[in-house]
């Protein structure tokens, strides 16, 4: 019962052990042999996020639901934004959906190090999985919220177009800019604990620079640069061009699209570097 | 010549004081150091850095091996070195320098913690830790009546493991390094924590996994269990290796060096 050679040992039969030099390789095979964990992880956080809550499933769709009333009622009537035509409601949340995916993935992921601090001092296992599992979580969220939208979508009179296709490449370049940037707040909180009170803040800030609740058109041309150095204006424009149909910004969403590559691969990059001394500190 | 399962070379891990069990320092501080200094900050990002005066040696110099099916006791006072040594063949902490070669997965047992994450319960973290060792959960389910009835958590394998005592995340522990599919066992010093009959039945469970060809390490500061169970002994002092032989030798020597009684 306590151990009889396993086959699969051969596989992977020998581990060298050495100090950390350079920048080692990215390690992307080792998270696929390690996907299980990730499944479980993920899995496991959505069950608890619905559990917990007396509504349960229930409360996925009332919360966004709720909310998109109450944004429309505030910034669409009181503060009066001009949406350029489409309707307000569909404009706001073709915008904020995708960025509140980003916001609660990079603060999911930014714990999910320190969260796990007990298994990681531990159990050697790539590191990586812990943020990836948490922005996988709170991809379901996002799925669920944009079937919502796409009730919205319908009860305002806007049929499918060709365009929404471009939300999966779109989805991708999201999935990659809140991977990225939450491994590295996950890795940052690890070693620096008092940056967990700065990042609603500064999330809050990312959201004020991003062209969610007003459209890119309204910032005036002096700060218009800061609003394309923002790797999500290119993201969050694509979204509402894809959902409402208009033309989009081919190059903007590239330019989005490569910075979030390059964020995603820096900063797995940064915690493959960095994992084993997480486990010193953390 | 049969291989060596663990082949550690001139293995050492170096600390920064205060950073053993670290204060936390501050993102703010550290920002305002690398607008003052910032290549510096970059080229040694991710690695501790050192003022010569701060350093302490956890473990120098390590060179040992060891063969499938036996079990290396690893005896010492505080801070000679031994759970660092652990951590690193565990693959958790990386070596200032040197290099191991380890043939085979590792289950650990490590502190009080004991590597499980306090929000899952005691069935999920079981569930966890197979897949993490890489086992099908199908295999992981077969074992898991064994390892409940090892530990004795029964009634509580549904609670999450930030409510267990301490007693009881040990037993859940070693239950789970014994009882799922690996070839190296890593054992730190936490058995005390349980009763009389759990470490007898734990020395037990050891010494039959010795017999199936599972290798262990076991550090302790039980020189009785390590008399009876280890087939070979290690000392360590201030993070050396200062002695190595029979359990029986080496732990006559231990006591003198240190006045105590045997």
């Amino acid at each position: 019962m306590t151990g009889k050679a396993r086959s699969r040992q051969t596989r992977d039969a020998e581990r060298i052990v050495r100090p950390v030099s350079g920048w080692p390789t990215l390690g992307l095979g080792r998270i696929w042999r390690f996907r299980e964990l990730l499944l479980f992880l993920a899995w496991r956080d959505i069950k608890v996020r619905y559990k917990q809550t007396v509504l349960g499933v229930l409360w996925a769709l009332i919360q966004p639901v709720t909310k998109m009333v109450v944004f429309t009622v505030v910034f669409g009537r009181i503060a009066g934004i001009d949406s350029g035509g489409a309707p307000y409601a569909v404009f706001l949340f073709a915008g904020l959906l995708p960025w509140e995916f980003f916001a609660e993935a990079v603060s999911r992921s930014g714990n999910s190090l320190v969260a796990a601090a007990d298994l990681m001092k531990e159990v050697p296992f790539p590191r990586g999985v812990l943020p990836l599992a948490a922005v996988a979580g709170v991809l379901a969220d996002f799925a669920v919220s944009m079937v919502i939208l796409a009730g919205l979508m319908l009860a305002y009179g806007i049929t499918p177009h060709v365009e929404l296709l471009l939300l999966l490449p779109l989805t991708l370049a999201l999935v990659l800019i809140a991977a990225g940037v939450g491994i590295v707040v996950g890795a940052l909180n690890a070693i620096y604990r008092d940056l967990r009170y700065a990042l609603p803040f500064l999330l809050q800030v990312w959201l004020f620079l991003t062209p969610i609740v007003y459209p890119a058109s309204a910032v005036p041309e002096g700060l218009r640069w800061l609003v394309r150095i923002n790797p999500m204006s290119g993201i969050i424009d694509g979204y509402r061009a894809a959902i409402l149909g208009a033309p989009v910004d081919g190059v903007g969403f590239l330019v989005s699209l490569a910075v979030g590559l390059a964020i995603f691969l820096l900063a797995w990059g940064l915690l493959a570097r960095t994992e084993l001394y997480l486990s010193d500190v953390v | 010549m049969v291989q060596p399962v663990i082949c550690a070379e001139h293995l050492s891990k170096r600390y920064q004081i205060g950073r053993l069990r670290p204060e936390y320092r501050t993102f703010r501080d550290t920002l305002a150091g690398a607008v003052v200094a910032p290549f510096r900050r970059l080229r040694s990002f991710g690695r501790p850095s050192f003022a010569s005066s701060d350093v302490v040696w956890a473990l120098r110099d390590a060179t040992f091996s060891v063969r499938r099916g036996e079990v290396l006791g690893i005896i010492g006072g505080n801070g000679s070195g031994k759970s660092t040594l652990l951590r690193i063949l565990a693959g958790i902490t990386a070596p200032t320098s040197g290099q191991a070669r380890i043939a085979g997965r590792a289950a650990t047992l490590l502190g009080e913690e004991t590597g499980f994450h306090p929000e899952l319960t005691g069935r999920e973290n079981v569930l966890l830790r197979g897949v993490i060792l890489g086992m099908a959960r199908r295999e992981v389910r077969r074992r898991f009546e064994s390892i409940v009835e090892f530990a004795d958590v029964a009634r509580f394998v549904d609670t999450p493991v930030k409510h267990y005592s301490d007693g009881m995340r040990v037993r859940l522990g070693f239950a789970v390094a014994a009882h799922l599919d690996a070839d190296i066992l890593l054992i730190d010093e936490v058995l005390a924590e349980g009763d009389e009959a759990f470490q007898r039945r734990c020395l037990r469970t050891m010494g039959e996994a010795s017999d199936a060809g599972r290798t262990t390490l076991f550090v302790s500061h039980d020189l009785n269990a390590v008399r009876r169970l280890c087939h070979r002994v290690l000392r360590l002092d201030r993070g050396e290796i200062v002695d190595e032989g029979s359990p029986d030798r080496v732990v006559d020597r231990y006591a003198d060096a240190v006045g105590g009684a045997r």
